[in-house]
């Protein structure tokens, strides 16, 4: 018995020790703590720093990120397309060789619009051409007389899934009615 | 037998002859109806009438139908924009050239703003134009040599192109200090092409 006091009264002292141990380390861990705390937070005249702040760069400040971003919506707008520049109509109501082409691709569809310079009505407006897909000939919606005509061919392209308008180009074209 | 067979193979030969005579008279025949034609004769020669046709002249490119850009204030230099590398290209053996036939300008989210088509802004103006690539790959800085944009109908003629080639644009301005930021606005111009009349 008397060992096993003792030794109960030996173990007691070694638990005392390391609450002290413990204590003081964390009084002392406290103490490093604090100070880093003021040292990082009042590093010129006190003040405190932004909890409502995210890390990172702020989007549209990377401009090497955004400059991407412009050229992929750019690459996206792209639009190849292929049109006779001197298209011959035998008379006003006949038929022409407008010899507008979609292709492949493009993944877009297009509609083309004629219009005679100085004009704002189109003499010519066709239904959306898929990719992949030509007009060779066409008929003007408007009758035109005997003449050679500045016309103004724009192609307008839309996203083939939503049909969403995207934007428009064009080619300027001589167009000839024979008679 | 065999006399009916002489016969007949001098039956063949004269038939043969026959057919190679003709055939040579309607060849000579042919032949000296060209040979005596002049064209546009005045003094008793024979009419001939001369059909042609025009081929087709078919240009194939490839072309922006929206450009998008930013500008900013921020950017150091007198180039305020930032803009991607904006490449045409013509892919047909015609020499075409591309301009801006026109320009829609909506600057109704930037309160009190001017547009205007000069390279020097006052604090409460804008200007637009595009820019040749002059540097391989690098967009400009500055804003010498720039196509102004115009708002509406105009003729800015931007790139030629060869048979074949490739040019490369980029957006470019410039905006005085008084122009609100953080606002969207639309600049949407038009590129056409057309044959290069050489």
């Amino acid at each position: 018995m008397a060992v096993q006091t003792a030794g109960t009264a030996s173990a007691g002292s070694a638990v005392r020790k390391r609450v002290i141990l413990a204590v003081a380390a964390a009084i002392l861990a406290a103490g490093i703590g604090t100070s880093l705390y003021h040292m990082l937070s009042e590093p010129s005249g006190g003040l405190e720093l932004e909890d409502n702040a995210t890390v990172g760069i702020l989007p549209g400040v990377d401009l090497d990120q955004r400059l991407g971003q412009l050229q992929n919506m750019l690459d996206e707008s792209m639009i190849a397309f292929s049109i006779n520049t001197n298209p011959v109509f035998g008379s006003g109501g006949a038929e022409g060789n407008l010899m507008i082409e979609n292709p492949g691709q493009n993944a877009k569809l297009l509609v083309a619009e004629l219009y005679l310079d100085g004009e704002n009505e189109p003499i010519y407006k066709s239904k959306a051409i898929r990719p992949g897909t030509y007009i060779e000939k066409v008929k003007l919606d408007k009758r035109l007389e005997k003449g050679v005509y500045e016309v103004t061919a724009y192609l307008k392209a839309y996203r083939e899934d939503t049909q969403e308008y995207i934007g428009q180009t064009g080619a300027s074209i001589m167009l000839t009615v024979q008679a | 037998m065999k006399i009916v067979g002489k016969k007949r193979l001098a039956a063949l030969f004269a038939g043969a002859c026959v057919m190679c005579a003709s055939l040579g008279i309607a060849s000579t025949a042919a032949y000296d109806s060209n040979v005596d034609i002049t064209v546009g004769d005045s003094t008793g020669g024979r009419e001939i009438t001369m059909v042609g046709s025009v081929q087709p002249s078919v240009l194939s490119v490839t072309m922006p139908s929206y450009i998008p850009f930013n500008i900013s204030k921020a950017i150091a230099n007198q180039n305020k924009v930032l803009s991607p590398r904006i490449t045409v290209a013509n892919n047909s053996a015609i020499p075409v050239s591309v301009y801006v036939k026109s320009t829609q300008v909506n600057i109704d989210a930037l309160p009190g703003t001017s547009w205007v088509t000069r390279s020097t802004v006052a604090d409460n103006e804008i200007a637009i134009g595009m820019k040749n690539e002059t540097q391989e790959n690098t967009a400009p800085t500055n804003l010498n040599q720039t196509q102004w944009l115009e708002s509406g109908e105009q003729n800015i003629s931007l790139v030629n192109l060869g048979p074949n080639g490739a040019g490369y644009l980029y957006v470019v301005g410039t905006l005085g200090t008084a122009v609100p930021e953080n606002q969207s606005f639309s600049i949407v111009p038009t590129m056409i092409v057309k044959p290069t009349i050489e």
